[in-house]
């Protein structure tokens, strides 16, 4: 308790009046059962500034004050994306040494079968000053390595989708964590108060995906309902439920609020009871959100040259280009966290037609809005990560050597890439084996990857906890978990 | 450790000395160990020095109290009754940060200057160790006011000390609104309050009480409850989510909390019905409670992970429910606080581990049981009168239709002797492609490519006009040609061409924004096999999967092929729009590319569009134009061509389609009914013939083995020799035992918890050192005793806590009281809660007339807006509310699928784990939700019309009476009837009078029809209010 801004010097009913917006008076999850670690005093910047979250400030001044989160669901193909490895060529359709295998388990879907290499299907090419290599099935993105760090180190230990995802996402295999989008809801909130601190856009895909985006991805876990993502839907309701019935205009609805808050406050008159107040605040800010939400869905004021920018699919609502739009639309509004996920990733066979298809989507957005953040001079503090579950296995499944040939799930390695906030551009993080299976330098964790992008919004992942049924509960685990110093700015 | 809930055990020990010392009842420094101590060091200390010992340090345990006072050569950590000489004492304060605990690295803050002075004052008083509250028996306390019934007497014995007493008791309706809700999940009917006396006596609420815990609805109410908790759904959740017919089981829990049969008898059944002697098909089906978890049926799963996975939730799950222990904690490790060590966790594991199941999901998760439910035949019934009404309500329609259908004949007779062109040659505004491919235009619209090296790519035909009113479908026909490879198709090297994906985006000009046609048919005259044998079928080039699509490779290359594709809904296109066709050649062939080939259009839909056969009109104008005769048009016709057409005309005949898909959803809802009458697989236990060896598994890793373990229960809880508890059975007798300190305690802190909306134990979910101490132990042990006494009666339980004064408190509270007491947690009021969603959506059931009150029987489908299964499954399942009085069943029958929870119930249990907390927040989405919720609208509506019949426009005060009667139990006071309802009504009432066609829309919800043109701007001003009220915070709050 050294935190003289903290908690210990609130009275009573303030820390009530806390608890009481975001949870619910008499909650199960009531102060009793929630605890936090008040952050230190030398807390020193403004990013608390007006900002809901339950952290007095953070730790030190954040390099970002958002995240994008590009999330690739399936397992993108490091070897086919990313990781060039040359050598392959010479080992194609040999059985891959045991020594490199190494005891790895493998799925059910391979498990037993001929482990033959089967060489990247796409080409590779060095981009700009950095070198980088980038394959040419992502021409946007090679385009701007110099803008990005790709982690190439990436090593998770799931080896199956749903616990992968849930992993990379809550910070532990099992379901009931909060997402890393919650915890910083919770912790730092948002300056916006006409929009949720954390919203998640899926895009909309025709194919019926093998792999559901489960709605725990973004869930609040154990963390009360109110720091859950909310998802920003592809529909006539944007949000569930935000459109008033057709024939209710909105004079009346204005109207019919009115009514309702003096009733309202006549039964706060008589019962006394706080949480009266807050309901008539989120009935209040659901009318803002009605305004808010549409405004920011409505596309029609970007000029032609955004969608230029962001490719023809930014035109389609509901597209990963067009939620791509609408990540940047997000930033410039202050949300703190927002989520894409973009579905089929999970390529077990026709690598080449169903990959290629996947890095169409996402690869002219995922590029325009990196520029876009950084022509509007938001990309300095807004940090981009894209990346998914795990990586994809070097040998082939099916046939090795016909185009009809896939890759298994993958992971001990893979590769992310991020920029912005904080995050030294045009490098190149860490290196797997000769076969891309195994790390080969300077291995990030999954833990670590969320240790280092709690640092760049300025929280120390080793304070920050939230009590859950007599434990402290951090993003990161119990497992010592490393800031990757190496690619900060 | 500055967490918070420290501080505010801080500052409420501050407060309660505070009362303390004024009433001065005891003495002000009195140190309870379990109380004041316990937290302080299980917090700061236990990580390191507990009973884990695969993290102790410096070989020292502080959890026990020889340890802790051993000494260690020459010194002691504690010295009771010397402080000074203490080392605790000494490491906690010191200034050397070497020494100081809890070390740095720990992340845990020193401890601040009120726990040290508990921890000294401790040590000087002796250093009195206890056991830790909840595994010491529950004993009945002496009450000795006899005139009080025991609950009030423990409240208010407490309440004195901080110089209070309980409130005065709420107002009558509010108290019936209270009663009704939390013994029923219901609000009382008008009926029900208008009878109740005014000034109601002892037994007059002794016997409303008696006729709530004796309707079925009870049942219903407490099921919610234990759903929760079982986490009870109707999908396994994972990949493919499939659908399970365990509701069955949910059903026979409603029975048995209705029934009110034993709750120890409650628990065994459901841990171990299948292996009582002589079990009952009842009893094998109780223990689906230990199937209701999630299955994994994910590709690349090993079955016999999802397996253990399975086994530690049956053990985590009965940890939290029953035994109020985080035992989940100690997969991996002994737990850090609690007296379980991982050893333990497996023995119990091991009760569960032989289960004759393999892990599979879905068709395949045995063991079943195959049940018939007594209750499926009602929803046959409700269906078969459903088929019979739509039917009729198509056959009234049809007959209308039939009268239509001759005007439209003749005027198709006149279309088609002016000539019928089945198909219009598209004329392209633009042709472009993705990649790189040229397009261009031959004679008779024929479109061409120039052959390039590129393996792939996108044809794109722009069209700006079309020539037709509309376009419902497209017509696509592939030429073969002499300069194509051999003649066929392409110029690759084999000729053919694989048509992988066609799409249809349609372009507002000057706008950035398109959006996509659905297509929903393909045919085509033929379909080939490709080299790689996924190109194949014509439809698959709807998916948007490049790896499958259209071939005609091994069928005649000579001629030209054809495909037809169907619109969704047809296309007008505006004046400023025109659409792109795009025709994706993604394959993994290279160069396997149309050469040649045309687009036409048509704006005939139905059979039209999804067969290649003579389009109806095209028959009809092959008729006309043999017959030289003219006359009666009709009476050229055939029977069969007569049926076509009508069929034709009944596409576009809006009224027939809706009573059509009515019709056709009321059958569908018969068939699934029909088949719930048969026999349903229900996951249940049962014994495999040779058990599983049980092991403890290395950081909770399934096939990390580690020690061979046997059965054993877990003896910090109630120790018992293996070989008296050597089954499943026995161990479900263990758990209700009544020596067992936990169950008893846990279940009625869960019972307390509904009508209080917090527990006498605030952390329902974890009785251990962690874990909150009870409010009030003796009011918690007395209640557990009794309960256990009275026969594990749980109808008994419930009525002593409805019965006390405690509970019948106004829940109004002063700004004082709220400063003291913000929690409640001295119980010195009603308890002020939000009710639970489900309860919210039913209560707008029941207070409309809409609620369909039957019991049990498979699940049904409440209205939840479009798109929400679709969204998160890319459109594998799609959710279809049901129709009739199915729409209105409780909240209890909704179906759960569990990775998408039913949208209406905002913070709900998740139904993934069991969850004893309740979820309660307040956002800006349950606003929308209560707001904008079809439900909630339809509701409204149904008041409205109720609220017409009952009182006319210039009887507006008893309309809003009755309305407010329905929805809070209560009139309205003139404040309100005359300053927030009348002038509410007006201004909505004057806005309809101006705009009927907008009343007509906002009526015409859910199920109802449009309300009649004379009245429409009132019922829909008075659904407004209805929706108003729908809204209060009185409405969905328990007072």
């Amino acid at each position: 308790m050294n935190n003289p801004q903290g908690a210990e010097h609130q009275s009573l009913s303030e820390l009530d009046e806390t608890r009481r917006y975001f949870l619910g008076r008499g909650a199960g999850v009531g102060l009793g059962a929630m605890a936090l670690n008040v952050l230190g005093s030398e807390s020193k910047n403004g990013q608390a500034e007006g900002a809901t979250g339950k952290l007095a400030g953070t730790d030190f001044a954040p390099k970002a004050k958002r995240i994008i989160f590009l999330t690739q669901s399936g397992g993108p193909s490091q070897i086919e994306l990313y990781d060039e490895k040359p050598g392959l060529l010479k080992m194609a359709g040999k059985e891959l040494p045991a020594s490199v295998r190494n005891g790895q388990r493998l799925t059910a879907m391979t498990a037993g079968k001929d482990q033959l290499v089967m060489p990247a299907h796409s080409k590779f090419r060095r981009h700009g000053e950095s070198g980088a290599t980038v394959s040419n099935w992502l021409p946007h993105i090679g385009a701007i390595a110099d803008e990005l760090c790709f982690v190439k180190s990436m090593t998770t230990d799931q080896i199956n989708h749903a616990p992968a995802m849930t992993r990379f996402l809550t910070g532990h295999h099992l379901i009931g964590r909060p997402s890393i989008g919650s915890w910083f809801s919770y912790g730092l909130g948002s300056s916006n108060r006409d929009l949720p601190d954390f919203l998640v856009l899926l895009s909309k895909m025709k194919r019926g995906s093998d792999q559901p985006l489960y709605d725990h991805y973004w869930g609040s876990g154990f963390l009360p309902s109110v720091y859950q993502g909310v998802k920003l839907r592809s529909a006539k309701d944007p949000v569930l439920y935000l459109r008033d019935p057709d024939g209710l205009p909105r004079h009346l609805r204005r109207n019919m609020l009115d009514g309702l808050g003096q009733m309202n406050q006549l039964r706060f008159e008589q019962t006394h009871d706080p949480e009266i107040e807050t309901r008539i605040q989120q009935y209040e800010m659901a009318y803002r959100m009605q305004a808010s939400v549409p405004e920011l869905t409505d596309v029609s004021d970007e000029t032609e040259s955004t969608f230029e920018l962001y490719g023809p699919d930014s035109r389609r609502p509901g597209s990963y280009a067009a939620n791509c739009v609408l990540a940047r639309r997000l930033a410039e509004r202050g949300v703190r966290f927002i989520q894409l996920f973009h579905p089929d990733w999970d390529h077990h066979s026709r690598l080449k037609s169903w990959c290629t298809a996947r890095c169409r989507d996402t690869d002219q957005a995922s590029a325009a809005l990196v520029r876009d953040l950084k022509q509007r001079g938001l990309l300095e503090d807004t940090l981009v990560i894209w990346g998914g579950e795990f990586g994809r296995g070097v040998a082939g499944q099916g046939k090795w050597d016909s185009p009809e040939g896939g890759r298994d799930h993958h992971p001990r390695c893979y590769t992310v890439w991020m920029a912005g906030g904080g995050i030294k551009s045009g490098t190149t993080y860490g290196a797997t084996d000769d076969f891309s299976y195994n790390v080969a330098e300077n291995p990030v964790h999954v833990r670590d990857l969320h240790a280092t992008v709690m640092h760049l919004m300025g929280i120390n992942h080793e304070q920050f906890s939230y009590r859950f049924q007599g434990l402290d509960f951090r993003l990161t685990g119990v497992e010592e978990a490393r800031i990757v110093r190496d690619i900060l700015a | 450790m500055a967490i918070l809930v420290m501080k505010f055990r801080c500052l409420l020990l501050l407060f309660l000395s505070f009362c303390v010392m004024t009433v001065s009842t005891m003495a002000a420094d009195e140190i309870d160990f379990n109380r004041d101590v316990r937290p302080i060091i299980s917090d700061n200390c236990f990580a390191c020095h507990g009973f884990d010992k695969g993290t102790r340090k410096g070989e020292l345990r502080l959890d026990q109290r020889e340890a802790a006072t051993e000494d260690r050569g020459g010194y002691a950590v504690i010295v009771p009754g010397k402080p000074e000489e203490s080392a605790l004492i000494e490491r906690v304060t010191s200034s050397d940060s070497d020494l100081l605990m809890p070390p740095a690295d720990s992340h845990k803050k020193p401890l601040d200057q009120k726990s040290v002075a508990v921890l000294k004052e401790w040590i000087r008083q002796g250093a009195p160790w206890g056991q830790h509250w909840a595994f010491a028996k529950p004993q009945r306390a002496e009450v000795s006011e006899k005139s009080e019934l025991p609950i009030d007497y423990f409240v208010r014995k407490r309440l004195a000390k901080a110089n209070l007493d309980i409130s005065r008791p709420a107002e009558t309706h509010t108290l019936i609104r209270r009663l009704s809700f939390d013994l029923t999940g219901l609000p009382p009917t008008p009926e029900v309050v208008a009878s109740f006396p005014e000034s109601p006596t002892a037994k007059d609420w002794d016997r409303l009480v008696n006729s709530l815990l004796a309707s079925p609805h009870f049942g219903e109410r407490m099921a919610m409850w234990w759903l929760d908790g079982a986490r009870y759904s109707d999908t396994d959740g994972f990949q493919s989510d499939a659908i399970r017919t365990n509701w069955p089981w949910r059903d026979w829990v409603v029975d048995w909390f209705n029934q009110n049969k034993a709750f120890d008898d409650f628990t065994v059944e459901q841990f171990a019905g299948d292996l009582l002697p002589n079990a009952t098909v009842e009893q094998k089906l109780a223990t689906c409670f230990h199937r209701n978890h999630m299955n994994n049926g994910e590709g690349g799963r090993d079955k016999e992970e999802s397996r253990v996975d399975y086994v530690l939730d049956r053990v985590n799950t009965t940890g939290t429910l029953f035994l109020g222990l985080t035992l989940g904690c100690t997969q991996c490790h002994d737990h850090k606080f609690d007296p379980i060590s991982q050893q333990d966790y497996y023995s119990l594991t091991a009760y569960f581990n032989s289960i004759d199941e393999t892990g599979a999901a879905g068709g395949a998760a045995k063991p079943f049981l195959k049940f018939k439910s007594p209750y499926a035949q009602r929803s046959v019934d409700e269906a078969s009168a459903l088929v019979k009404a739509t039917e009729s309500e198509l056959a009234k329609v049809q007959k209308q239709a039939e009268t239509e259908f001759l005007p439209w004949f003749i005027r198709q007779v006149e279309r088609v002797d002016q000539g019928f062109r089945p198909w219009t040659t598209v004329i392209p505004e633009r042709l472009s492609t993705t990649e790189g491919y040229g397009l261009s235009r031959d004679s008779d619209g024929i479109i061409v490519s120039s052959p390039t090296d590129l393996p792939q790519d996108d044809f794109v035909i722009t069209v700006a006009k079309t020539g037709l009113e509309r376009v419902s479908g497209m017509k696509l026909e592939v030429f073969p040609h002499s300069s194509h490879t051999e003649g066929k198709y392409s110029f690759s090297e084999t000729g053919e061409f694989i048509l992988t994906n066609v799409k249809l985006l349609v372009r507002k000009r000057g706008s950035s924004q398109i959006r996509e046609v659905g297509l929903t048919s393909a045919v085509a005259d033929v379909e080939g096999v490709g080299k790689d044998t996924s190109y194949k079928t014509v439809r698959d080039t709807l998916d948007d999967d490049p790896r499958k699509g259209w071939t005609t490779r091994t069928k005649p290359s000579d001629v030209p092929h054809v495909a037809v594709f169907a619109l969704a809904d047809p296309l007008v296109l505006a004046e400023d729009e025109e659409f792109d066709i795009v025709l994706m050649q993604r394959s993994l062939a290279p160069r396997e590319l149309m050469g040649r080939f045309r687009l036409s259009l048509t704006d005939q839909r139905g059979s039209a569009v999804r067969s290649l056969k003579p389009m109806p009109l095209e028959e009809l104008a092959e008729l006309r134009g043999k017959s030289s005769a003219a006359g009666s048009a009709e009476e050229l016709l055939g029977a069969a061509l007569r049926k076509r057409l009508f069929e034709q005309f009944l596409e576009d005949h809006a009224a027939w389609q809706a009573a059509k898909q009515r019709s056709d959803l009321a059958k569908g809802q018969l068939n699934a009914g029909k088949k719930s009458a048969g026999e349903q697989n229900v996951m249940v236990l049962s014994e495999r013939k040779e058990s599983r060896k049980t092991y403890v598994l290395e950081r909770g890793v399934w096939d990390k083995h580690g020690a061979l373990v046997d059965r054993a229960v877990l003896p910090a809880v109630l120790e018992r020799p293996n070989s008296d508890v050597a089954t499943r059975l026995e161990l479900g007798r263990w758990i209700v035992s009544k020596d067992n300190p936990l169950t008893a305690r846990v279940i009625t802190n869960q019972v307390w918890q509904l009508f209080f909306g917090a527990g006498l134990v605030r952390t329902p979910a974890d009785f251990g050192l962690q874990g909150e101490s009870p409010t009030h132990p003796e009011l918690l042990d007395w209640l557990a005793v009794e309960f256990m006494e009275s026969g594990w009666d749980l109808k008994h339980l419930v009525k002593t806590i409805v019965s006390s004064r405690t509970y019948r408190q106004d829940s109004s509270v002063s700004a004082e009281l709220l400063e003291l007491d913000p929690e409640n947690r001295l119980l010195d009021r009603g308890a002020r809660f939000r009710l639970p969603s489900w309860m919210i959506r039913d209560a707008a059931l029941q207070a409309s007339g809409l609620l369909n009150e039957s019991i049990g029987g498979p699940p049904v489908f409440p209205y939840q807006p479009p798109g929400v299964w679709q969204d998160q499954f890319m459109g594998r399942f799609v959710y279809q509310p049901s129709i009739g009085r199915a729409q209105y069943r409780r909240t209890l029958y909704s179906f759960w699928r569990r990775t998408s929870a039913p949208t209406f119930l905002f913070d709900s249990a998740m139904r993934r784990t069991c969850e004893v907390v309740p979820r309660r927040t307040n956002t800006p989405l349950h606003a929308l939700t209560l707001l904008n919720d079809t439900t909630s609208l339809e509701a409204a509506r149904t008041l409205s019309d109720a609220a017409l019949a009952v009182a006319s426009p210039n009887d507006l005060a008893k309309r809003f009476e009755f309305l407010m009667m329905r929805i809070l139990s209560r009139q309205p006071t003139k404040f309100e009837a005359d300053n927030v309802l009348l002038p509410q009504y007006r201004t909505a009432r004057a806005y309809y009078d101006r705009h009927p066609a907008e009343a007509a829309t906002l009526t015409t919800v859910g199920q109802l029809a449009v309300p009649e043109a004379s009245v429409v701007a009132d019922v829909a001003a008075t659904m407004l209010l209805a929706n108003l009220l729908l809204n209060l915070d009185e409405g969905i709050t328990h007072e």
